[in-house]
């Protein structure tokens, strides 16, 4: 073990000599930002921003990276933890949550400032943790429903579902009449669908979704998921979108709950299938809640060069504004969230032969006011108690044990937990 | 035992020394550090503490770590499979049949496959209404489609079913390797003496191969109990954490929730499960040295 | 010459179909994406699934080369590949010989020492060594990729089972002649176990080939990924096709299927006299 010491003391050494050679002052700014899964798709849209920001600010460099939305994270936190974090990193609210609580990004209100007033409510309270915002929202995403008019046709049905009670009743009915399954709730999120159902989580640090009426939604699932109402493949996966669409886009499925931009793809993907289409409104839970939000927005690292803030601050106010966030949606089928950019006729108008994927976004639009990022926040280690109830729900709705005693296993959880984090 | 001189000493630790530098920097350090930060409470934005068996007391207390040591553990009934259908293939391949090359890159396509591809194609293949389902419904061998990933008594072998099948061409380039050392000469007496194919095998290929096989089967027993990365592309740990292992539990805690303290402590785990089973194995197949 | 000529016809069907049995359940995950990848029409996802392409063309690969630099991904591949193997066959075999084939005191210590790197996992030690390549400002380097893969328990533990093979007298004879150890290793031993070099060599490539973890976290510009990390970009959120990312899949497996085709040769060795 005499080398491994040698060998420590050596790295030190390295180290030390290492970094006081990195230290090269720089005359230029640099700014990094990165951006997911957003290439090749945008590369002249990012690239014309950045030549157009650059030549506004001389003086500051804007390097522009794009990494797979799977590998993002590890990509972030072996730089954060290495002490060469981007400026600027793209995000969902969820991740945001968990790395604003554990120091691994930091608050954005100063860098705001003024400009805080031009993003839209819900966009800035979805990022506001512990009454302090934690980035600058970029685009949102709703839930539309993409249905299958023929298989509708061949049920009895004429039109789409107004609530989660009519889409499982349509769901059942689809299966008895066609032998195909109505529809793919994503039960991963099954804290969101509870929330969107009006039903709490959480009240006053007690975990409550074992009550009568959280039993009776699980109980209904259950019905209809024997019934044959729902597709059975990956129902509980993390990620059950890509089974929902590859059903949808066979046959197999009547109803997607997709966001628009998903809606594209089935006219890329299968043409027969996008041929009878047909777009609604995602039905609206109690709580006037539209399924599905989901805000994509720029948050800053911790250990970013505090000499750099303002440079970031006024390039994250121009990545994030009006005209921006315009053109990027036009582009990306999604939706903006910022009041002026929402408000753009662009969104409220529908064009002459609108096939399905134009009318998506119309509708999606409308729906734009009422979503929000439904999950739970500010409990640690969030994940592994929002797997417990995933688990239950699996449970109570496969089958396998009765939702209540399921429910009241995951309540005994998540309470052991809670009581720990007395904040 | 022999005094070996200096001139020998130095000698052989020359031509170590490249290949030791190398593993003190980036296998010895990193496991040290990390076998160290698993009994901290080590996070980015306060300072470190140590905190003793915490972490291990926390990990034995979560469903899904426990859940994952169980089936890391029952991985291990892959490697008498993957063994003897390895040594299947390189028997049934090591000849000069006419196309016989395509066929042993056939066997070998799996291994070539990167990890992501294979979590699709397979994830597809295992739908309930998949090819596979089809396949079967379509040869009355069932019923009913099958759940394989959704039904929780049945995924981790599906899971395991894929990993054996990524391995197999992987080990069969290995026992092809042992077999060119077999001598013609042997196999040709023992022909002329009147053995059969079946005899052949078990008494000459067989002893022959064993250095390979020892090999084969300890990097497999260790490939067993580490296995994650179909879990990963798969099934993620479900359905009701039936195919949570030990390490998919340490990567998704460590990586992706960055609670490092927790995944080094399950990896620790994992690495103690591994030596004691490593000594169990060198104990009773005591390798053949010179 | 060899033993029996003419098998039996019976068993070489027999021997045939089982072959294609097997073959069959290991390319058929493989052949859908190339079905997938040459189609241009009709449904990927319908049930009962497709077998055989619809109106083939070889759109989608040309789709694939203009949405993602994958020349240049290739090069990276290439050179990371082809460094990593080298790196790798050289230190792994100067590392297992004296384990194979000298005396040493530690000797029992050091073998137990690289054992244990096997044992120990590593999955989670990307991030303390993304630190220490930061520290030896490695980061966004080739070097830095390679350098943590280059020695592996696992082809110091297969070479030093092939240094194992070779008979001890023929050592014993070259030292005697007066050869120092180096001359041994390198003229003598080296050449007789090359068919495990190259053994090694062809699974260590396919290994260095499909890495992408590692290089992901190390490089930090795009255009300097492997094909490996180049690949996922196809799966763009908001502009992604099936077909085009099954026949980027394909454009990666396939350079490692033909180099496998190709050095088949130099691990089948001493077939000459086998029996047919």
């Amino acid at each position: 073990m005499v080398s491994k010491r040698l060998l420590a003391a050596g790295l030190v050494a390295l180290s030390m000599v290492a970094s006081q050679a990195a230290q090269a002052t720089q005359a230029m700014q640099n700014i990094e930002f990165w951006t997911m899964s957003l290439k090749p798709k945008f590369v002249p849209y990012f690239e014309t921003l950045v030549k157009r920001y650059e030549a506004q600010n001389p003086g500051v460099t804007i390097e522009w990276i794009d990494f797979p939305g799977d590998l993002i994270q590890t990509k972030l936190v072996t730089r954060i933890v290495a002490g060469t974090p981007p400026a600027l990193v793209n995000l969902n609210v969820p991740w945001a949550d968990e790395y604003a609580r554990d120091g691994l990004i930091v608050p954005v209100d100063q860098l705001m400032g003024a400009a805080k007033s031009t993003y839209a409510k819900a966009a800035i309270d979805d990022l506001t943790f512990s009454g302090k915002t934690y980035g600058f929202p970029l685009y949102s995403n709703v839930t539309v429903i993409a249905y299958n008019t023929s298989l509708f046709k061949e049920a009895g049905l004429t039109l789409p579902p107004q609530s989660l009670d009519e889409q499982l009743a349509f769901s059942m009915k689809i299966y008895a009449k066609t032998g195909e399954a109505g529809f793919s709730p994503s039960l991963a999120k099954a804290d969101g669908f509870m929330l969107q159902q009006g039903l709490p989580i959480v009240k006053d640090g007690k975990a409550v979704f074992n009550s009568p009426q959280h039993v009776a939604l699980v109980e209904k699932l259950a019905v209809a998921y024997k019934a044959g109402g729902i597709l059975k493949d990956n129902l509980f996966s993390e990620d059950n979108f890509p089974a929902a669409i590859a059903a949808y886009n066979g046959g197999r499925l009547a109803m997607l709950s997709a966001p628009p931009t998903a809606v594209k793809r089935i006219e890329t993907d299968a043409k027969d299938i996008y041929a009878i289409t047909d777009v609604a409104p995602a039905p609206l839970g109690p709580t006037g809640i539209v399924d599905g939000g989901w805000l994509i927005h720029f948050a800053v690292p911790t250990g970013v060069d505090a000499k750099l803030m303002p440079a970031i601050a006024k390039f994250a106010r121009y990545l994030t504004n009006d005209e921006n966030q315009l053109a990027f949606d036009k582009l990306a089928n999604v939706f903006p969230t910022t009041i002026a950019a929402a408000n753009d006729p662009y969104f409220q108008r529908l064009p002459v032969n609108a096939g399905a994927s134009e009318k998506a976004v119309a509708i999606g639009a409308e729906s734009m006011k009422r979503s929000r990022t439904l999950y739970v926040a500010g409990i640690d280690d969030y994940d592994e108690l929002r797997r417990s109830l995933v688990n239950a729900i699996e449970a109570g709705v496969t089958g396998k044990q009765d939702p209540k005693a399921a429910l009241d296993a995951a309540v005994a959880i998540w309470n052991k937990k809670l009581a720990t984090q007395a904040h | 035992m022999m005094k070996t001189s200096f001139k020998q000493n130095l000698q052989a630790y020359l031509f170590l020394a490249p290949a030791l530098v190398l593993f003190a920097v980036f296998s010895f350090w990193p496991v040290g550090y990390g076998s160290y930060l698993a009994f901290t409470d080590y996070s980015l934005i306060k300072p470190t503490h140590w905190v003793g068996l915490d972490n291990f007391r926390y990990i034995f207390d979560n469903a899904m770590f426990v859940a994952g040591l169980r089936n890391s553990l029952l991985f291990l009934l892959i490697v008498p499979i993957i063994q003897i259908g390895a040594i299947t293939l390189a028997v049934l391949v090591n000849n000069r049949l006419p196309g016989i090359r395509l066929f042993r890159a056939a066997f070998y396509v799996p291994v070539v496959t990167t990890i992501s591809v294979v979590g699709i194609m397979w994830g597809f293949m295992f739908h309930e209404q998949g090819t596979l389902n089809y396949v079967l419904l379509q040869l009355r061998l069932v019923n009913q489609p099958v759940g394989w990933l959704s039904d929780d008594s049945i995924a981790l072998f599906a899971v395991m079913f894929v990993t054996v099948w990524r391995g197999l061409g992987w080990y069969m380039v290995m026992y092809l390797a042992g077999l060119q050392a077999v001598p013609a000469e042997m196999q040709e007496a023992a022909i002329l003496d009147g053995a059969n194919r079946w005899q052949r095998f078990w008494k000459i290929t067989v002893p022959m191969l064993r250095p390979t096989i020892m090999v084969c089967s300890i990097m497999s027993v260790l490939a067993a109990l580490k296995a994650y990365q179909e879990v990963l592309v798969l099934t993620q740990g479900g359905p009701l954490n039936a195919t949570f292992t030990a390490l998919y539990y340490a990567y998704d805690q460590g990586l992706k929730h960055l609670k490092l303290p927790r995944g080094l402590a399950a990896s620790f785990v994992v690495s103690i499960c591994c030596v004691a089973i490593m000594l169990l194995c060198l104990r009773y197949i005591k390798p053949k040295h010179r | 010459m060899n033993g029996s000529n003419q098998r039996p016809l019976l068993q070489l069907c027999g021997h045939y179909f089982l072959l294609c049995l097997l073959a069959l359940i290991c390319i058929f995950p493989f052949w859908w994406t190339v079905v997938t990848a040459i189609s241009t029409e009709g449904n990927i996802f319908a049930f009962p699934p497709t077998f055989w392409p619809k109106s083939p063309s070889l759109q989608n690969f040309t789709e694939v080369f203009r949405v993602i630099p994958m020349l240049s991904f290739f090069k990276n591949s290439i050179l990371i590949t082809f460094w990593t193997v080298f790196w790798k066959l050289c230190l792994c075999s100067l590392a297992a010989y004296p384990l194979a084939r000298m005396h040493f005191r530690g000797r029992k210590l050091v073998f137990g020492l690289i054992l244990a790197t096997m044992v120990l996992p590593s999955e989670v030690n990307f991030l303390v060594n993304f630190i220490t390549v930061t520290k030896l400002s490695l980061v966004d380097t080739y070097t830095g990729v390679i350098l943590p893969n280059i020695i592996t328990a696992v082809s110091i533990l297969l070479l030093k089972q092939a240094f194992e093979e070779v008979p001890q007298d023929l050592i014993d004879a070259a030292r005697v002649d007066g050869a120092n150890e180096w001359t041994v290793f390198w003229k003598i031993v080296l050449p007789l176990i090359s068919p495990w070099l190259a053994t090694v060599g062809i699974l260590s490539t396919v290994e260095a080939w499909n890495d992408y973890i590692w290089p992901f976290i190390v490089m930090s510009k795009p255009d300097e990924f492997p094909l490996s990390v180049g690949v996922l970009y196809l799966s763009g959120t908001y502009g992604s096709s099936t077909r085009v990312i099954a026949a980027g899949t394909v454009l990666t497996i396939l350079p490692m299927l033909a180099v496998f085709l190709g050095t088949q040769r130099f691990f089948m060795r001493g077939m000459d006299g086998a029996v047919k």
